[in-house]
């Protein structure tokens, strides 16, 4: 067995055992879809003719999935380092790859099902969303999502020590990034500047390109640069992960 | 005892040799000119108070610290930075945090094996070898603080190295645990493996190292065989007579006595000459009672180490000292 599928499947069975996080995990983007479906039930936004319910959708997925990638790694990573499991693979001839690798698997089964779940959830009768006919494009756009937040989570494992800096840090970014994104508020109402500011985020690519393949909101074209921006951004936090990650507490 | 005997070094190249290596953390130099060779097969003590650098000196053997000064060689090979090639030759005890969390102990210890590419009849062997035989399916969060400790070692030996790390390994198991482990450290040394270790018990250290080096405030103050420490140290050894039979002024006054005090129901008579002392004393008050006890390990280690701590700013004189001893102890290498 190699050190990858070891570390996938010690990875996996960690995850399924620990029911309560499961549940969080995948309950999470759900309950702000119902939220969200409640507040603005029948609506829909302003000229564009889709519903709000449409809307959200494809913006909560979008979030629930990156925050998933970012929060997962970002505690393994840290937790890791605390108990001294990075030092002793560390000592083993196991390469990093193996390590961000079956993470990296594992964060892509987890995004996998919150998707299907959502989208399913969505579809009921309540929700009434009808995926576009590019909805097969939603794959290849999550996982390169998925690639990016699992790069910031790196970063973020790497430079907290402490579950609580881990859950600071990620919350200071994600939260904030939720909204001037687009991905709870359509970003047509918001003005002019902070809907130039969002183009310096990593989620707003991932919401538009998860909008264009799911709900037919956008292009082809915004499938392409959604996914463009996601691989610069995915460049750019891996050239800092390679930088922060640290094996042990002091190195 | 027959671990005191090094095994003969079959490559003629040294497990690891350090040379003259310094690190320091800020202002404070935790490893401060350390130079030492363990041989192949050998089984060696690092021993030393709290914060004398132990662990500094261990992880720059490791290769988990880069010295900031000096060299380290291990198997032949640098150990820094972090080299793939020499890393399955060695074994490091994990940490009794370092477990995989939510697995049970036979998978830990497979996903431990699987890093090192180490095949899986090992884990059963090694899990046995360490006695957690019975323990597979166990959750490591539910073992105890012992069981624990042996599965951080069985995670340092189950890709069989040759060269293996152990930081305290008995710290936490209980006397029979203590002496099961002493079996397994034993045989692992029979099958021609060096161990490094680093402990608290001196007891242990002078029952199972071939040498040890003792640390004080990041310099190796000695190296030497645990009995021949003893011998050169000439650390007092002890007559217990009951009570009644002398007085201390009478008990004193003997030949060779170096001091006397009141121990329990004994008088205790220190003494570097117990043959004379006890032929004084036998046409006293006869032999019969009298407890002859020997300086151990425990007894130099002290006195070196508060010698060192007493006066660690007179470190020229001291040095001088030292350096003087460390030349006496490598001529012994070298002749034996």
């Amino acid at each position: 067995m190699s050190a990858y599928t070891a570390l996938t499947a010690a990875g996996y069975r960690a995850q399924v055992r620990d029911k309560t996080t499961v549940f969080f995990t995948f309950a999470f983007p759900l309950i702000f879809l119902v939220v969200f479906g409640l507040i603005f039930r029948g609506r829909s936004v302003e000229q564009s003719g889709f519903s709000y319910l449409s809307y959200t959708a494809s913006g909560v997925l979008s979030w629930g999935v990156a925050n998933a990638a970012v929060f997962g790694i970002g505690f393994t990573l840290m937790q890791w380092r605390a108990d001294d499991i990075l030092r002793m693979i560390r000592m083993s001839p196991a390469p990093l790859s193996a390590v961000i690798g079956s993470r990296y698997v594992l964060a892509l089964g987890v995004g996998f099902v919150q998707s299907v779940l959502f989208v399913g959830v969505a579809m009921l009768p309540g929700f009434g969303l009808v995926p576009s006919s590019r909805w097969p494009l939603l794959i290849p756009v999550l996982v390169l999502g998925i690639t990016t937040f699992l790069l910031l989570g790196v970063i973020i494992g790497s430079i907290a020590d402490t579950p609580e800096s881990v859950a600071g840090i990620a919350n200071f970014l994600m939260l904030p990034m939720a909204f001037l994104s687009g991905s709870f508020f359509p970003l047509d109402a918001m003005p002019d500047w902070l809907q130039k500011i969002s183009l310096v985020m990593p989620l707003r690519y991932l919401n538009d390109a998860v909008a264009a393949a799911l709900t037919g909101r956008g292009d082809l074209s915004d499938i392409g640069v959604g996914c463009a921006g996601l691989v610069v951004f995915a460049a750019l936090f891996g050239a800092v992960a390679t930088r922060t990650f640290r094996w042990t507490k002091h190195s | 005892m027959s671990s005191t005997s090094p095994t003969p070094d079959r490559t003629g190249q040294p497990a690891v040799v350090v040379r003259d290596v310094t690190k320091s953390y800020g202002d404070r130099r935790a490893v401060d000119g350390v130079s030492l060779e363990v041989r192949r097969g050998e089984f060696f003590g690092l021993l030393g108070p709290n914060g004398a650098g132990k662990s500094t000196l261990v992880e720059i053997m490791e290769g988990l610290r880069k010295a900031d000064s000096g060299s380290v060689t291990v198997l032949g090979e640098s150990p820094w930075p972090r080299n793939t090639r020499l890393l399955p030759r060695m074994g490091v005890q994990t940490q009794s945090s370092a477990f995989f969390v939510r697995q049970t102990v036979h998978e830990h210890l497979r996903t431990v094996a699987a890093l090192f590419g180490a095949d899986r009849e090992a884990v059963d062997t090694t899990l046995e070898a360490v006695g957690l035989g019975g323990q597979h399916d166990v959750r490591v969060d539910s073992l105890s603080g012992g069981q624990r400790q042996r599965l951080a070692i069985a995670s340092a030996l189950v890709h069989g190295p040759e060269l293996i790390f152990l930081d305290e390994p008995t710290a936490a198991l209980d006397a029979e645990g203590r002496r099961d482990l002493w079996g397994v450290l034993r045989g692992l040394k029979a099958e021609g493996r060096t161990i490094v270790y680093t402990t608290h018990h001196l007891d242990e250290a002078e029952a199972l190292c071939d040498r040890v080096g003792i640390l004080v405030s990041g310099r190796l103050v000695v190296t030497d065989e645990p009995q021949n420490l003893i011998g050169t140290f000439g650390a007092a050894s002890r007559l217990l007579v009951p009570l009644g039979r002398i007085d201390e002024q009478q008990a004193a006054a003997l030949p060779g006595v170096d001091g006397v005090t009141v121990q329990g129901g004994h008088l205790v008579l220190e003494t570097r000459a117990t043959g004379r002392v006890l032929a004084a004393l036998d046409p006293l008050t006869g032999l019969d009672g009298v407890q002859t006890r020997t300086p151990s390990l425990e007894d130099v280690y002290l006195e070196i180490t508060s010698r060192q701590t007493r006066a660690p700013l007179a470190a020229n004189t001291a040095r001088t000292a030292h350096d003087t001893h460390d030349a006496d102890t490598t001529n012994r290498q070298e002749q034996a």
